[in-house]
Order: structure tokens, then sequence, then C-alpha cells
């Protein structure tokens, strides 16, 4: 049996007007409650912190009459979904990362100017230096929320049990290395597998070396990757790396494992942000101590990685004024501090108790000393340059021999997207 | 109205079963997959405005060395992958019996289908971690030290697609079940009446009958091999340093994690024109196959 | 059936046999068993290392009673069921008229529908990302359970399609020259040769469609974004920090996700009776 002739051309517009009908079935639809509304998106993986955001919701809901809903996604995919919800149907507040993530969204319109929240709430002064990570054109466009400060980690007990010390310039790392490989000891615990530690590294060793102004325009993709400038860097990380100064087979661990092994007293140092207090059992957590990366280039001014998450308002928000009332609940020291307890990160704002976090007060004390700060290298230059350029990096810990092609490869994508 | 539904019924019928399938099929799908095709065209962070950069994509990844190692690794997948029809015939064979406990045995070995593919490869990458993995538990136990699989650049994708044949046999074992099933008992006794058994029955009676399930499961295997992110996502991130990428997986990391849309439609279209001559391949032999049957 | 049974007066070897198949499987799931090992561990065991060892503490309630604290895992849990029952009530219909036409009435063209079908099942779904979020942005369907289901049924259609399509071609052509000679309708051949002796094939069909759309994440992330519409497999991805993972409690809540489908299969099981038997054709 044949048929003759069938007839399929479907037309869009009938289909999208059907089922667009179906759509408003009560059951289906979002729900559309009648008083004052406020949605959040929240991006926090700890469950402490995703409770504390829901309480301050509630609070600010009781004290503000609104109704609040917030919804959480897990951190990875939530970075996929702001890219599909800031366009499609923005929340009134979500949480994101100042710097360079910031502006990008901000030159797409997508973030609400809050200067005018920022000074009438007079937050300039307490906000400090953190205010320039949120500003675009002399304009804030978030709040910065809190920080990781990355250095060095090791613990007290292993150090003074084989005699290490911490390294103060370059030269040390070689005497650490001679010393822990003696003790059987791995001298630099990393874990590449997630790539980002080595961009890390990277950032570590460029800021001693050529300080922030260079990194920064490096970052912004005004310095070629096969410049003059950097060769010191790849030589002296060549030197380490030939010195067997890191992990072996460290493109199979993440961070944790790489942690591991110096909670383990299997390796001397990691270098590593605040967050590795997840990884030490609550008793060992006194042994931890913090170091900054050593000094290599002389007279270069100490400049730190400090990664400065944030709150924003999207512009396509529907309940603009709910959401400034909120950010200014939200904003309060005591409710920054509570919403930043339980993750152990340094509050944006200085009148922000940093709690008894004992990693935490290192970190502070050492921001003391701190001339400036870039963000992190996945945080500072364009998603697709870091992405090369960290994959790049992790190759070259691996076989430093390829310097040229791998720098020649990262130079590709740089001019590709800076010309 | 009667009459001249009577008299059209025998292709009216057939149309309007077909019509509601095939016209949400079209709209979702092949125009998602033609808009798709269209965006290669553009240089595109997937918000911005995108713009027309011509065939620079196709000529861009033509010169980019990680397409090739994509393509390398796709082939191993491939070949690797093609392990699983026969394993999960294999295993309904193996269970394809009405004993006491079998129904939930049989339920247990579709297990690694349902598991979230996340923590299967975080349990995966445990297993072969140098350190604490059970496989560097295992050779240390003979004094030996263990390869770190997964940060060698020759062997990471065979480590990889080890995982992720585990559910892909569960799923090919669903799928022989089900052939298994629908055997023509009457062809299986007169087999046995001739007496055909073993190796004889299964070459001559029962794989004939199960060439459409087979062609199913050729099929989706393929595909699963050519598409397949996930476990390469979870395990390596394409690592180390870009040796475990295939061409989905590269697709998958521009476009989500570089934005460069554009450049993702691109290896998707190449990818798509890749499996278009399985397709064909495919086509061709279940026209000839339901000729000769 | 193939192989041959074992038989009922056997009953030695039918223990055998079964412990064998019980052995096999043991080998089978033991990333499985490292799975549930790890859903009983303590979060400083996972941070440690110990993968394989013997936990250093056992905490299974804990664990699990985590995963429902930590995230509305039961809320998730409802809308996952929301979602996924109709989408796989409606993939198998849909698929089964598809698959008929296409077996059965070989008209010009029924190669390129198939193929079209086949082809759009091969491209790597996450491409197909932003045309489909502004396919249900423009419909206004986005953020709600519809923009999943209508999503999940057009793309499983097309795998159904392709499965039930060879599975009615394979079915003997005597039985539809016979019905054809008695005067059956299209629709009645296809209401009562086909339905009835494609079951084992329905009931293979759903418990993998039911699956792979109860186990999307991906989507999930693409197109909804309030909690009131999210499925389970964001509830156990909410578990993942952005620094730190909690791998016992994911493990824990990775068992429990995996039960609704374990359990469809257990039950679908008794529909994998052959259908085909010379009775339905003479009957």
């Amino acid at each position: 049996m044949t048929i003759d002739r069938i007839s399929l051309r479907p037309t869009r517009r009938a289909f999208m007007g059907g089922m667009g009908a179906a759509a408003s079935t009560a059951l289906f639809a979002p729900a559309i409650a009648q008083s004052r509304q406020l949605t959040i998106i929240s991006n926090r993986g700890n469950a402490d912190q995703r409770k504390a955001v829901e309480n301050i919701a509630a609070d600010f809901g009781k004290a503000a009459g609104v109704s609040v809903t917030v919804n959480n996604m897990d951190h990875e995919a939530h970075k996929t979904a702001i890219r599909n919800y800031l366009v499609a149907s923005p929340p009134d507040i979500c949480f994101w990362f100042s710097g360079q993530r910031m502006r990008s969204f901000v030159e797409k319109n997508l973030f609400e100017d809050i200067s005018d929240l920022i000074a009438k709430e007079n937050w300039a002064g307490p906000m400090g230096t953190s205010i320039g990570a949120v500003t675009v054109n002399g304009k804030q466009y978030g709040l910065p929320t809190g920080g990781i400060l990355w250095g060095l980690f090791y613990r007290q007990d292993t150090f003074d049990q084989f005699g290490l010390k911490a390294p103060e310039t370059f030269e040390d790392f070689f005497t650490l290395a001679a010393q822990s490989k003696k003790a059987g000891l791995t001298p630099m615990s990393i874990g590449t597998k997630d790539m980002w530690t080595a961009g890390g590294w990277f950032d570590h060793m460029n800021l001693r070396i050529n300080g922030l102004d260079h990194h920064m325009d490096l970052m912004a993709g005004k310095i070629k990757y096969t410049d003059a400038s950097l060769k010191e860097v790849f030589d002296l990380w060549e030197r380490l790396v030939k010195a067997d100064f890191f992990s072996a087979n460290h493109t199979s661990y993440a961070w944790d494992p790489a942690a591991a092994a110096v909670v383990q007293k299997k390796a001397a140092m990691i270098d590593l942000g605040n967050f590795i207090k997840y990884a030490f059992p609550a008793d060992d957590l006194a042994q931890v101590r913090f170091k900054p990366f050593p000094s290599i280039r002389p007279g270069v001014a100490q400049y730190e990685d400090f990664s400065v998450d944030s709150i924003h308002i999207p512009s396509g928000a529907r309940n603009k004024e709910a959401a400034k009332e909120f950010l200014a609940y939200f904003y309060k020291p005591e409710n920054l501090g509570a919403y930043l307890a339980p993750e152990g990160n340094m509050p944006a704002r200085s009148d922000c108790p940093v709690g008894n976090d004992p990693i935490l007060k290192m970190a502070a004390e050492s921001m003391k000393t701190i001339k400036g700060t870039a963000q992190y290298f996945d945080r500072d230059t364009d998603p697709d340059l870091a992405q090369a350029g960290m994959k790049g990096f992790q190759e070259f810990m691996v076989r430093p021999e390829r310097r040229e092609q791998i720098l020649g490869q990262i130079e590709r994508t740089r001019a590709r997207i800076y010309g | 109205m009667t009459i001249w539904w009577r008299r059209h019924r025998n292709w009216l019928t057939p149309a309007l079963l077909l019509a509601p399938g095939l016209f949400l099929f079209l709209v979702v799908i092949i125009w998602s997959s033609l808009e798709t095709f269209w965006i290669s065209f553009f240089d595109w962070d997937g918000m911005g405005v995108k713009t027309w950069v011509g065939l620079a994509n196709y000529r861009e990844l033509l010169d980019d060395p990680q397409f090739y190692v994509s393509l390398k690794n796709n082939l191993i997948w491939l070949l690797m992958f093609l392990l699983a029809p026969p394993a999960g015939l294999a295993i309904a064979f193996l269970v394809n019996q009405k004993i006491a406990g079998m129904r939930v045995m049989k339920s247990l070995f579709f297990m690694p289908l349902v598991l979230a593919t996340v923590t299967v490869g975080v349990i995966f990458t445990w297993f072969y971690d140098p350190t604490f993995g059970l496989l560097a538990l295992l050779f240390r136990a003979f004094g030996a030290e263990a390869p770190a699989l997964l940060s060698n650049e020759h062997l990471v994708t065979f480590a990889v697609v080890a995982s992720a044949l585990w559910p892909q046999i569960a799923f090919c074992m669903v799928l022989f079940l089900a052939g298994l099933n629908n055997l023509d008992e009457e062809l299986i006794g007169a087999g046995r009446v001739d007496g055909a058994r073993g190796l004889a029955m299964l070459w001559h009676v029962v794989l004939p009958q199960l060439t459409q399930v087979a062609f199913i499961a050729v099929a989706i295997t393929i595909v699963g091999a050519l598409r397949s992110f996930d476990a390469i996502s979870v395990m390596t991130a394409g690592g180390p340093f870009g040796s475990s990428t295939t061409l989905a997986y590269q697709m998958y990391e521009q476009s989500l994690f570089s934005y460069r849309f554009g450049y993702g439609a691109a290896i998707a279209t190449i990818l798509f024109l890749i499996m278009a001559v399985f397709i064909a391949w495919y086509l061709r032999g279940l026209i000839r196959a339901e000729k000769g049957a | 059936m193939y192989p041959r049974a074992i038989p009922e007066n056997r009953p030695l070897s039918r223990f055998a046999y079964g412990l064998l198949v019980a052995l096999v499987l043991a080998l089978w799931l033991l990333p499985l068993f490292a799975v549930i090992m790890t859903s009983f561990r303590s979060f400083d065991d996972v941070m440690a290392g110990n993968y394989w060892g013997w936990p250093s503490k056992i905490q299974v309630f804990e664990n699990y009673a985590a995963v429902f604290q930590q995230s509305k895992m039961l809320d998730y849990f409802l809308n996952s069921l929301i979602i996924t029952i109709p989408s796989t009530i409606a993939v198998l219909v849909l698929s089964t008229m598809t698959g008929f036409v296409l077996s059965r009435y070989p008209f010009p063209g029924a190669m390129v529908i198939f193929a079209l079908f086949v082809g759009g099942n091969f491209l790597p779904q996450q491409i197909m990302m932003i045309p489909i979020r502004d396919l249900m942005v423009a419909t206004g369907l986005y953020d709600t359970f519809w923009a999943l289901i209508l999503f999940h049924v057009a793309f499983q259609t097309g795998f159904a399609t392709l499965f039930m399509r060879n599975f009615i071609a394979a079915l003997p052509s005597e039985l539809f020259q016979a019905a054809r000679a008695e005067g059956a309708s299209p629709w009645q051949t296809l209401i009562h040769i086909v339905a009835p002796l494609v079951r084992p094939a329905l009931a293979a069909l759903a418990i993998l469609v039911f699956t792979f759309i109860w186990n999307d994440y991906f989507w999930a992330v693409v197109l909804t974004q309030s909690d009131a519409v999210k499925p389970v497999t964001a509830g156990l991805s909410n578990l993942r920090g952005e620094w730190v993972s909690q791998w016992n409690i994911v493990s824990a809540a990775t068992i429990l996700v995996a039960v609704p489908p374990v359990l469809m299969f257990f039950l679908m099981q008794k529909h994998f009776i052959s259908g085909l038997t010379m009775g339905a054709v003479k009957g």
C-alpha cells in the first residue's frame, strides 16, 4: 500500500499558538502571587550558606512585606544558566563574580547600575578598594560580597618535623625542594586536572616578576604571550618543573587530593585559596599556616590574586525597587557576615567581622600588606583565552620542552580575540 | 462524510498517524538543528551581536590541531564502543531464563544506565587515581607502581571509554532482552527438531531474527560514541592538555566554556557530516536487510 | 525461548545457574558497590582520599538524611515524575504511530522522513541549546514543565521512532496481509494487531525513554530556573559546591535518584513476554 500525497508542512505559528494556550493552565505555569515579590537566584553550593541566604531572604521578606522566592542552582550549572536566564527571564537578584566576568554582562546591558544605592547607603567607605571590582566607567553594577585570597599553605607540624622553612625568595623554593625530597615529601602539591591551579601558579609568578600593571595588560589582551617580558616567568617555572618541584602525575588530581597530600604529610606545601580548610579535619586546622607566594624580582611590590564574588540586580528585573531594598538589607555588616561565615571567604566590607576562622584570620592579616590585587587567571581574562591559557600552562608543567609551541597556540587565541 | 472517509482512510489514517510525531520533531529538533547550521557561519558568544564570518569557523577548525586530536579519539571511542552490542547480547543471553530471582537480577544489570553520569565518572576517576585509587592499591599490593592512566596522553582515552562502556553495555542489554522476547518460538522449535544446537542455532536461527534489534543497538552505540562528552567532562575535562577530547566534547567546551557558539556549531556540523555517512550506511543496510527478509 | 530454558525439574541446575548469574552480577556491579560504600562514608574520608578502604566512620543515616535536608529533594522528585511520566507516554504513543506508518506504508519519501528521525538523533544536543531556549521563550513555555516535556517528547520521538519502526518491520508480513484480506482499516490494524504484538518492545522502550528523561540535567539547566519546576537531577547537583563536592552525599542521592527507573525496569519486565505466537494470527 502506498500513500500518494501527504501534506506535512507545519506552520510554526499555529503550533506555538496552540502550545501557548496549553501553557496557561495554572498547574504548569509559574506561580503568580498578588503582593510585592522578589525572586533570587543563588549559586551557593555550601549547604550552610544556602541556609544563610534563605534566612536573610525570609527575614527581609517579613520586614519589608515582600514574598521572596530563592531558587538555588549548583555553581557550575549556574555559569551556563545565567547566560540563558539573564536574556530569557531575569530574576530580581542574582549572584555572580566581580571584575571581568561582571564587565562582560555590563557591556551587554544585562546588569543594573546601582551607583545611586551605593551613594545613598554611603558604602564607598566600608567597601574600600573592593569597590573597584564592581565599577565600570565610574558606575557600580553590583556589590562585592567576599573574596578568596590565594597563597601558599603548609602544616606547621610537618615543617617542624622535617626542619623545613617557608620560602621567602624564589631560590628558597629549591632549598625547600631538596629538603622535602630528603624527607620523602613532595615539595609543592598541585592538582592540575581542572587546569585552573596552573593558571593560578602563572598569575603568582607573573605578578612577582612583572607586577600588576603588566599582568592586567596581559589579561586584557594587550601583551602577546610570546612577548619577551614573559620569558623569565617560563624560564623560572621550567626550572621548578625540571627540579621535580611539583606533584608527580599532577594532571590526574583535582585540588582536593592534592590538598590531602599536604594534610597527610606527604607533601610540604600547596598553592591554594582559603577554602583549603575543607580538606583539613577539624583537629588539624590549628596546624595550618598561610604564607604569601615568595618574592622573585626585587623591587616588585606585593600583588596578589584576590577573587571577589558579587551580587547583582539584572537590568531586566521586574521588581527593582524591592531588589534594591533587599541589597540594602543583605549588605548590612551582620547579614553579610552571616552569609560569608559558612564558606569562610574574606568579607569585602572592612567593617564586617571576620569571625574566628583561623585561616581567614591569617589571610586578613596578610591583606594589610598587599599593594594591589588581580582576581584570578580565569576571572581576569576572556573566557576563551582563559581556557586556552590554562590548558597550555597545564601542558607546560608536564612538557616544558614544548614551550614555544604552547605559547604560540595561546598567542594565536589571544590574537584572534584581541587582534 | 463517512463514504469519503472510507474511500480515503487507507492513506489518510497513516498520514494522520504520522503527522503529530513528525510535526513535533520537525519543529523542535530539525528546526533547531538547521538554526545551528546557520549559526556556524557567525562569530557569536551566545548573547551579543552575531557577526557574519562566512566559512572562517570551518577554516579555523581545519587548522586547529585540537580538531585532529578529537577525530583520532572519536575513532578510538567508536572502535571500543562497538564492544557494547556483543557484550550486551551476551548478558541478555545470560539472564534470559525464568529462574527465581532473575527479575531482580535483570533489573540490577540495568543499574549502570540509571546512575548519574557524574557519580559514575567520579567513581572511575577514583579507581584510576594514582595515589588513592583502587588500581594503585592493587599494583602496590604486588610491589609495583600503577600507571597514571588519566595523566597519560596516549592511554587516557582508553581509560575514559572503559568507564563509558559500562552503561552502554547495559543499554544494549535492554535492547537485546526485548529482541529475545520477540523471537519466533516456532522457528526455534523447528531448529531444535532439525538438531540445531548451541552456536549453530545462534548463528542460523537466533541472530537472523535479532537483526533489527542489532541494527538499533549498533546505531545507538555509534551515536553514543560520537556524541559522548559527559564522561570526558567529569573524568578529565578533555585533559591532560586536550589529549582526551572528542568532537562532541570540543564542541561543548567551545560553546559552554569559551562561549564560541559559532565555532561550536561548526564542529557540530562537521560531526553531523561524519554521522551522515553512518546514517547513509545504516539506512542502506536496513533497506537491504528488509528486502532480503 | 533462547537460550534453551533450564527445565523446571532440575532444581540443582537452576540453582547453580542462578548462582553463576549472581556472581557475574557481583562483578558487573563493582562500581555500584563503590558508589554505595561512598554513600556510607564521612566527608573527611572522601577528602582524605579514603575511596576504597573501609569507612573510618559509617554514617548511613546521616548521609541519606542530608540529601533531603540539604536540598528540596522531595519537591524535585515530584517535579521529575510530572515531567517524565507524561513525556514517556507521549513518546510511546507518537512513536508507535510513526513507526507503524514508516514500516508498513512505504510511500515515496518514507525513507527520507525516517532518515530525518534518525539523523536528528545523531546531533549532540548541547548545540541546540540556544535555538531551543529561544523557541521556549517565544512560546512562553520557558521555566515551565511544558518546556521540558515538549523538548523531551520531541527529541525522544526520534530515537523511539527508529526503535518502533524496526520492531514493527520485524513482524511477519503475513499478519498484515491477513488483516487486509479481512478488510481491516489501518487504524484497526494498528490497534488490534500491532499494539498487542509490540508490547515487549514498548516495555523496553518505556524503560529507556523514562531513564533518559529522568536522568536529564542539561535541559533542566537551560530551560528552567525555578525550583518549583526543576527535576531531581538538579537536586543532586545542588549538593555540589563551588570548591567542594560532598561526594558521600552526592552518592547517596545518586542511589535514591536511581530507584524509580530501576523500579520501572522491574515492573515492566512482566510485559517482556513475547506477544508473537501463531495464536495471534489465527485469533
